[in-house]
């Protein structure tokens, strides 16, 4: 019996939590998908990876590095 | 001998097994309206959307360091805010501090337990955390002094009740978040070792975490063996979001940069992108050559990028937007267990079960 009433615990919470999950806004794909074009654009240049400039990326440069401790 | 049922318990019996049933009725049918609703928004296809961006340009990106000093597999890293030291553990358990520019140990912890999975660099710096097989995460101040034993100076934090998987700090050397091989993630203070938050709702092993960029407020994402991933609010404790399309274990979550969406790698080989304000899955990052499951993944600095670490030692670089691969990068001699960005973006660093770690650029 009170495996039967552990497992509606669950069941009652599972369902509680499913109300939140299907009551949030959304927003459409559309406009989520021009939102996350526009952050990758505005960023593209400051970007080392996409926009390299070998001169001032640290790992790539030729000489050697001197700690001086 | 054993008396038959009283008649009341056998109608309470009955009356709980009704209760059950309507509860699971009432169960899966809220998750048919979440899928309908979710469904409302799928006017559009992210690469759809993408087509009119630039493509990008050809990649030329190579191991420039590799840190040999591990003696077993490399389980996990993470970079320093400074953006050149980097703290790597390993199955052997030994967690080690590197500079990745000179490629020198600065500091290096044997912990009592074989199979560090987690480890994590303080904000400041002057810290790592660590653990794995020992349920704890553990924080070690760094000392200056390089004779210092940092052992001696260990601080317990968190206590789980099955191995560590993933540890963070969250915007402070005062709070770590940590999720376990017990199915939990769980908030803590680092001075007091308190239990501040726990987040319960994963079916089976929590993987992997991501906290949000600190912008986007406090909330995380986790990945777990129950193939999905959730997102939680760390001040309540509350489940927000949950997402379930992968179909293996969820291996790695990583936040994009603006806080908007996350991507997810698993072992069933694909990498997937999620939209937090979509609340759907938009992309899917995969070949049908591409069979070995995903250990880890990360964002370049603008979020155009997606690295994937691989189990057949490759490393897979993506095109976010238009879901098409840029690159494939070899190297490692065996599993990609571990990648990351390194915090200005001018590379990235994967730790493998050849013993070594290897930093791209």
């Amino acid at each position: 019996m009170s495996n039967n009433m552990a497992k509606i615990a669950d069941a009652r919470k599972t369902v509680e939590q499913l109300k939140l999950e299907v009551n949030i806004e959304r927003m459409m794909i559309s406009k989520a998908a021009a939102d996350l074009m526009t952050y990758c654009e505005a960023h593209a240049k400051e970007d080392p990876l996409v926009t390299p400039l070998a001169s001032e990326n640290p790992f790539r440069e030729k000489k050697i590095f001197c700690v001086i401790i | 001998m054993r008396s038959p049922p009283i008649p009341e318990m056998a109608t309470q019996e009955v009356q709980l097994n009704e209760t059950l049933a309507h509860l699971k009725t009432e169960s899966d049918n809220l998750k048919s309206k979440l899928e309908e609703e979710r469904a409302k928004l799928h006017d559009v296809e992210l690469h759809q959307v993408a087509e009119k961006v630039e493509g990008l340009g050809q990649f030329v990106m190579k191991t420039r360091r590799t840190l040999k000093g591990h003696g077993n597999k490399v389980l996990c890293m993470d970079w320093c805010k400074d953006k050149r030291r980097i703290v790597s553990s390993s199955q052997d358990g030994k967690v080690i501090v590197w500079d990745a520019f000179t490629t020198n140990k600065e500091h290096a912890v044997t912990m009592p337990c074989t199979w560090v999975m987690a480890c994590a660099y303080a904000p400041s710096g002057c810290a790592v955390a660590c653990g794995g097989l020992d349920n704890k995460c553990s924080v070690y101040p760094l000392s200056l002094d390089k004779n210092e034993n940092l052992a001696a100076k260990k601080k317990s934090v968190a206590m789980h009740t099955n191995y560590l998987s993933a540890c963070s700090f969250t915007n402070s050397d005062m709070q770590i978040l940590t999720s376990s091989g017990d199915g939990t993630c769980a908030l803590w203070d680092v001075e007091s070792g308190q239990l501040l938050q726990s987040f319960h709702g994963h079916a089976a092993d929590v993987l992997c975490l991501d906290l949000a960029p600190s912008e986007t407020g406090n909330t995380f994402v986790s990945g777990g063996c129950d193939k999905k991933a959730n997102v939680w609010d760390m001040r309540s404790g509350q489940c927000i979001q949950s997402f379930e399309t992968h179909e293996s274990d969820i291996n790695s979550v990583r936040y994009y940069p603006s806080g908007d969406a996350f991507a997810s790698g698993s072992d069933d080989a694909t990498c997937r992108l999620y939209d937090l304000r979509a609340d759907r899955e938009v992309a899917i990052y995969s070949k049908e050559s591409i069979i070995f499951g995903v250990s880890s993944v990360d964002f370049s600095l603008s979020g155009r990028l997606l690295f994937g670490g691989y189990n057949d030692y490759t490393i897979n670089v993506w095109d976010v937007l238009k879901g098409t691969r840029v690159s494939i990068l070899f190297g490692h001699e065996n599993r990609v267990s571990t990648l990351r960005v390194s915090p200005d973006g001018t590379a990235f660093c994967t730790g493998s079960w050849d013993h070594t770690l290897r930093i791209w650029a």
